[in-house]
């Protein structure tokens, strides 16, 4: 692709692109602040543990927050998560991400918006 | 919103399923549409309360991914005076299937959890159910830990004994509270309770620090009865069923929260 072609013909996409970028930069390093701020010890994933019940009360409290918020909803987005626990986006999109990173929970995106969720209907 | 309420305790035999019972039958006779589900799948207890002659589907088989919840829905609506109705969804009481709920593992647990959840959106919200009422196991296991996480309310049910005090307490702070839950105590089979009342109530205040939803005396009819236990249905101006009238309203009027 030219110079050309980038600027002129498909400027927004370019943009879009860069944007998504940015907010997937932004979400790790999100997740590299909470990591500092809790210790790594908290955060040992553990193969392939399900998040039922037992799982959720070893849990520090402000993951267990979060968890709880994914169960009842099914699945949701760091903005739905954040709707019902009150706090602020990006700290439930760390959350999260540390959730995932743990193995707890799976993400999945759907254009720019990621989605979180258990994953209750592997086998295993 | 206590819209779905389970009724839970440290040990065995403190009352649960009487007053999961009752409560359940005295929503329905104030006109609420209920549902009463067993969940002690170690003990399953309802079909013979209930007399339920047999059940084509189980609570079982919608846990297992069987059925839909609608197939194991007992309508038992004729037994409560009253326009409001009362269903059931029993546990399957044969040893087998005792067997087979002892021996799940923990990734099944977390589907059992998705299950119970749905059931806000399947019962509350689509076949407008005003309650759902979940009859546990005692202690911590997974059965029971399951329905307290989905409920909005739980209703501890403890006795005087020295046992049961302390498991309680640790419970109200270690499992309810991290979860986030509402509850309130009853305090079953109380001997002479109108002069203990302040007694109690104090106690509830300092040991447990949660409100106290109800003071139940020890009734020598509830033995009598022989597992005879709705009140509601059998006895309508009881002293038990005027407590129960009582924490329905408290419930409903969201006073304990």
């Amino acid at each position: 692709m030219t110079r050309e072609q980038l600027l002129g013909r498909k400027p927004l996409h370019v943009l879009e692109k860069i944007r998504e970028n940015l907010e997937r930069l932004n979400e790790k390093m999100e997740v590299m602040i909470e990591l500092q701020k809790h210790g790594r010890q908290d955060l040992q994933p553990l193969a392939d543990t399900p998040l039922d019940v037992m799982t959720l009360l070893s849990m520090p409290d402000h993951l267990r927050k979060t968890a709880m918020t994914i169960c009842r909803c099914g699945r949701a987005t760091a903005e739905e998560v954040a709707q019902q626990t009150s706090r602020a986006r990006a700290v439930e999109s760390a959350y999260l991400n540390q959730l995932v990173i743990m193995g707890y929970l799976k993400k999945e995106r759907k254009g720019r918006k990621a989605y979180f969720y258990a994953d209750r209907d592997s086998q295993g | 919103m206590n819209k779905i309420v389970a009724v839970h305790s440290y040990k065995g035999g403190t009352g649960k399923t009487l007053l999961s019972v009752n409560l359940a039958a005295t929503f329905a006779k104030h006109g609420k549409k209920v549902c009463l589900f067993d969940l002690d799948f170690r003990a399953p207890s309802l079909f013979a309360i209930l007399k339920v002659g047999t059940a084509d589907y189980w609570l079982n088989d919608y846990l297992n991914g069987k059925c839909g919840i609608d197939k194991v829905l007992l309508d038992l609506s004729s037994r409560i005076p009253g326009n409001g109705k009362f269903f059931v969804a029993l546990a399957n009481p044969s040893t087998e299937a005792i067997r087979e709920m002892s021996a799940k593992d923990r990734k099944w647990e977390m589907r059992a959890l998705g299950k119970l959840l749905s059931l806000r959106n399947t019962l509350l919200n689509d076949k407008e159910f005003d309650y759902l009422i979940f009859d546990t196991s005692p202690g911590l296991q997974y059965s029971s830990i399951n329905a307290i996480v989905t409920a909005d309310f739980v209703v501890v049910a403890t006795t005087g004994d020295r046992s049961d005090v302390d498991g309680t307490r640790r419970m109200l702070r270690e499992l309810y509270n991290l979860f986030e839950k509402k509850t309130g105590l009853v305090i079953n089979k109380v001997l002479d309770p109108t002069s203990k009342k302040d007694e109690m109530d104090a106690k509830v205040r300092n040991v447990y620090q949660v409100p106290m939803l109800g003071l139940v005396p020890c009734f020598c009819e509830v033995l009598r009865a022989e597992g005879n236990l709705i009140f509601a249905q059998d006895k309508p101006n009881h002293p038990f069923t005027k407590i129960l009238d009582e924490m329905a309203r408290k419930i409903d009027a969201k006073e304990v929260n």
